[in-house]
């Protein structure tokens, strides 16, 4: 060792403290790692170990209960019942053992294991995540399963509370369902605590009102067995919150009877869509919501069968949707309330004005034809109101134009959602020029603006807006968001939302211009336009509707939707002084707006008119029964008048 | 031993000693210890190809042997060549290291937005393992350049600058961990190139103040979430906390002697997430035990004595900085990885040296050993 080193190295004993330091640092870092481990290993290894063995710790959420919901009577709609649920923990199921399981499993349930393992597949999320392999399974088949669970690793059965809807399909469009979170809906909902196994709302205020209703989950620290079972809890993390209860503003007695109306009628004829609905013109409260054909919400909080759901979806008259407010339709004659709101209002006629009403008004060569090919000479607004005369309104139109038309449209809630907090609801269209030249690049011609101040051509609304246009004209001239919840309750039934009525805005109009046309709603009673309905004994006012839609036949005749909206005073009972209810009509006072609408009716007398009469009716126990089932049958209505 | 007279300035080639020299000076206990840790990490991998025949193509374990091979060769490659080549090659070397990152960046597949992997020949490859060790070969030869201004603050900036853009391209993957490795390499080789202690310190204060900013505005959701998580597992019950949790059980239930090879329930069962990769030592202490972890962490110690001792056997400062740079690479990997599976410290995709699987990572350390027995062979000084 006495070599002699030459060149520049480097001054190592400069360097020494510094590669002290690193050893000494790698020493401690040694020893921290070895003093956890022995903590871990050695001091701790029991604990651990047991918990290894035979139980595993996890967390695992507290499903808080759903709120309930009530009608406005408290009538309870939907109960929370324990229901028995399969699922399957993919990180419990040794991939070896999968096909034995899955294929006990099929076996038990009855259900194919192609549709197992598909489930199981379909999984993108975490092997921890539970799967849901089968809802509302029967006890019998449970007890087995929980039997055999050893057997079966990675099975759990689990007791979980499921919404029984106690109306099923009389309410289900407004109640919606609960179902199991899709794929989409967790990746969004994620943030709010929802597992991969939830139950959400899907549809109707079990939708709208999901927050509510939920509450929030807690959790829990357990030990489990290999095959997912709880042993013990160890410790509550977090205490799970009930959700809150909704009170609706509908009334189960008035759904039923406008049910028993609408039904009444479709069975009579065969429609095959039909829609009432009633409402407090006042407050916006719907009091009942009917769209036919329906479905059993029950099904689908039970975990619908594929093949149950495939039926639902390919129905061409669409069951699932709520057609009061999901689909749009020409208004036809129900929209003259607006062409005549806006005439008065602007000042185009007034109540005295007198239009010669002819056979057919005429644009160049094109024949614009009254709807009794007659005509009825001069008539002011009450009787042309009354007899529905199109060249009457056409004349309006005309005078109006068609924006001017589409602003009266707007004022009366056209065009826009009514806000009702239920999902799905549709905007409807209210023609106007720059409506038009944005998707065909042409004005409207002075044809369509007649065609629309009838209510057909390009005109699209949803049963709910025309509703709610003559509830506004029914309570003097408020337009309200419709509303279908009353109160929120909490658990322990305190109030928490007391109900309030929302008005959209105040119609635009002089008072005494609605006034005039409640008048003249009642004139179609009064001039027969409706046949007998006037005969009821209590004061009814509205507008029928005849809106044709589709292809002509061969006859050269259109299919055609009828429409009757109408508005009973608070007190109907016909007065001595007041022998034709124009007074009664004349007030701002109405409690009770009720709409008909049968779909694709081709009856020989108006279907709607004659629903809204049954449901009267029923609701105010008349001692009458005026039904004219002839009216109902099917014919055509043109061949009739 | 004969008389061996060195002279820096020139290039001595081993080929011109006798083997008993060559073999003297040959750090057999470097490459013992190593070997053993890749054995280990080999143990590892027959544990977690359980099922279907360890040998086969495909496994874990196969590919594992098939990696061990590569190492071996690059390891000795890297020790036949003369390291001082390295100091012309150092430049290029750093336009290769960041286009290789580019290339992960733009052509890389992963997990979700994750671009780490390549795939080369079949074999998905992470360059930023490779990355590593080039930085280290890069910073060595540039501080070792500028051993006449060890106090001036360019020394200090320009390694920084020269560490930036590897450091920024990895983190952009994104890829954290590694980019911390990459911070890690730069105190390393700053410490033991001899640059004064107060200015290493003031980087040190920076990056400490940069820590919120980065909070902020770098960090994505998944890994603030990931991070926080050690400190409260039940935050995320679902995700991280759950591994953890699962981790720490696994480590604990080990006790002292371990279940047994291949018998470990948490990691076999697959309670354990990524049992082969980031976690793969919870399967180690579940199923070697207290023991098994802690001759692991020996073995560590051990290979880091022999780096160190390297880097002061080596008579220039390129040896001496590339020693610490290596260093304290691996005790960064050890440290973080170890320290996530039994809960001390945040949950960062940082690998544990020999034991994770993959290919990138033990052929680079082969590569990083290879460099530093070539500095072993080539001192002037004797051994004592």
């Amino acid at each position: 060792m006495t070599d002699i080193v030459l060149g520049t190295a480097p001054p190592r004993s400069r360097l020494l403290p510094r590669f002290l330091i690193f050893g000494l640092v790698v020493v401690l870092i040694a020893g921290v790692l070895a003093t956890r481990l022995f903590d871990l290993q050695v001091a701790r290894g029991g604990h651990y170990a047991g918990l290894a063995r035979s139980n595993r710790i996890t967390l695992q959420p507290i499903r808080s209960p759903r709120g309930l919901i009530t009608d406005r009577e408290g009538r309870p709609l939907v109960r929370n019942v324990p229901s028995f649920v399969v699922k399957v923990r993919a990180a419990d199921l040794p991939y070896s053992q999968r096909a034995t399981v899955v294929g006990r499993l099929a076996e038990l349930l009855g259900i194919p294991p192609a549709e197992i393992t598909a489930a199981l597949d379909r999984n993108a999320g975490s092997r921890f995540d539970l799967i849901r392999i089968a809802n509302d399974v029967p006890q019998q088949v449970a007890r087995v399963i929980a039997e055999e669970h050893l057997d079966l690793p990675g099975v759990a059965v689990t007791v979980e509370a499921r919404r029984d809807y106690t109306y099923g399909p009389l309410v289900s469009h407004v109640l919606g369902f609960t179902g199991a979170i899709s794929a989409e809906e967790y990746e969004t909902r994620r943030p709010d605590g929802y597992l991969t196994d939830d139950i959400i709302g899907k549809a109707g205020v079990e939708a709208t009102y999901e927050k509510e209703l939920r509450g929030a989950y807690g959790v829990e620290q357990v030990e489990r067995d290999a095959s997912g079972r709880t042993l013990s809890i160890l410790q509550t993390v977090r205490d799970a919150k009930p959700g809150n209860s909704l009170e609706l503003t509908l009334d189960v007695g008035i759904q039923r009877r406008a049910e028993k109306a609408l039904r009444w009628a479709t069975d009579l004829v065969g429609l095959k869509r039909g829609v009432v609905l009633v409402m407090n013109p006042q407050t916006g409260e719907i009091l009942a919501m009917v769209s036919l054909p329906t479905y059993d919400n029950n099904l689908f909080a039970r975990g619908i069968s594929a093949g149950d759901y495939q039926k639902l979806l390919t129905d061409p008259d669409r069951p699932l949707l709520n057609h009061a407010i999901s689909e749009q339709y020409p208004p036809g004659s129900t929209y003259k309330v607006v062409t005549g709101t806006g005439g008065l209002a602007d000042g185009r006629i007034t109540p005295r004005t007198k239009l010669d009403t002819k056979a057919y008004l005429e644009i160049g060569s094109y024949k614009y034809w009254e709807w009794n090919k007659r005509g009825w000479g001069p008539l002011d607004i009450y009787d042309g109101f009354g007899h529905s005369s199109d060249t009457f309104f056409f004349q309006v139109a005309g005078m109006l134009g068609i924006d001017r038309l589409a602003h009266w449209g707007r004022q009366f809630g056209f065009g826009a959602r009514t806000g009702i907090e239920l999902p799905g609801e549709a905007k409807g269209i209210i023609p106007t020029n720059e409506w038009k030249e944005d998707l065909f690049g042409q004005r409207v011609f002075a044809g369509e603006t007649f065609q629309a101040g009838i209510g057909q051509g390009y005109n699209a609304v949803t049963p709910l807006q025309v509703l709610n246009a003559y509830a506004a004209l029914a309570n003097g001239g408020r337009l309200l968001q419709p509303q279908v919840v009353r109160r929120v309750l909490d658990p322990r039934g305190r109030v928490v939302r007391e109900f309030e009525p929302r008005v959209i805005h105040r119609v635009d109009v002089d008072p005494q211009v609605l006034r005039t046309m409640r008048v003249a709603a009642r004139r179609v009673l009064t001039i027969r336009h409706t046949s007998n309905l006037v005969e009821l004994p209590i004061v009814v006012a509205g507008k029928s509707g005849t809106a044709q839609f589709g292809i002509r036949d061969r006859q050269g005749r259109l299919p055609y939707h009828s429409w009757f909206a109408a508005f009973v005073p608070r007190d109907p009972r016909p007065k001595a002084g007041d022998p034709d209810g124009y007074r009664a009509v004349a007030r701002d006072d109405s409690e009770l707006a009720v709409l008909a609408f049968a779909y694709d009716s081709r009856t020989k007398g108006n279907a709607a008119v004659e629903i809204v009469k049954y449901f009267l009716q029923l609701e105010y126990k008349l001692d009458v029964d005026l039904r004219n089932h002839d009216l109902v049958k099917r014919g055509n209505f043109y061949q009739s008048n | 031993m004969g008389a061996l007279r060195a002279e820096p300035a020139r290039f001595h080639d081993w080929t011109t000693k006798s083997v008993r020299v060559v073999w003297n000076v040959f750090d057999v206990q470097l490459v013992l210890y190593a070997l053993l840790l890749a054995i280990v990490g080999l143990m590892m991998a027959f544990t977690n190809s359980s099922g279907a025949s360890p040998l086969a193509s495909g496994t874990t374990f196969s590919r594992g042997l098939l990696w061990l091979g590569v190492a071996i060769i690059m390891f000795t490659v890297a020790t036949a060549l003369d390291y001082h080549w390295l100091k012309t090659f150092a430049w290029p070397l750093y336009l290769v290291n960041i286009g290789l990152l580019l290339i992960s960046l733009f052509l890389g597949s992963g997990v979700g937005d994750v671009n780490r992997w390549v795939t080369i020949f079949g074999l998905q490859f992470q360059f930023s393992e490779i990355a590593k060790v080039l930085m280290i070969v890069v910073l060595a030869n540039f501080l070792a350049a500028r051993q006449d201004s060890l106090n001036s603050v360019w020394t200090v900036a320009g390694a920084c600058v020269l560490a930036a853009p590897p450091l920024l391209l990895v983190l952009v993957q994104p890829d954290l961990g590694t980019s911390l490795v990459f911070g890690a390499i730069l105190f390393g080789t700053l410490f033991l190139s001899g640059v004064s202690l107060p200015w290493i310190g003031l980087l040190a204060a920076a990056v400490v103040a940069a820590v919120p900013i980065a909070w902020s505005h770098v960090l994505k959701d998944y890994q603030k979430q990931r991070l926080l998580s050690f400190l409260d597992p039940t935050a995320d019950p679902q995700g991280s906390g759950y591994q953890l949790v699962q981790s720490q059980i696994a480590v604990g239930s080990g006790g002292v002697g371990g279940k047994g090879l291949t018998n470990g329930s948490q990691g076999q069962l697959d309670f354990l997430p990524e049992q082969s990769t980031d976690f793969v030592f919870a399967t180690l202490a579940e199923e070697l035990g207290f023991v098994g972890g802690v001759a692991v962490l020996l073995l560590f110690c051990a290979l880091l004595w022999r780096i160190l001792l390297a880097g002061w056997r080596a008579d220039d400062p390129f040896g001496v900085i590339f020693a610490g740079g290596l260093a304290s690479m691996i005790l960064f990997q050890v440290l973080v990885n170890i320290g996530m599976v039994i809960g001390i410290m945040p949950v960062t995709g940082i690998p544990l040296p020999f034991i994770t699987h993959g290919g990138a990572s033990l052929v680079s350390i082969a590569v990083g050993l290879g460099i530093l027995q070539s500095i072993n062979l080539r001192q002037s000084k004797p051994r004592w």
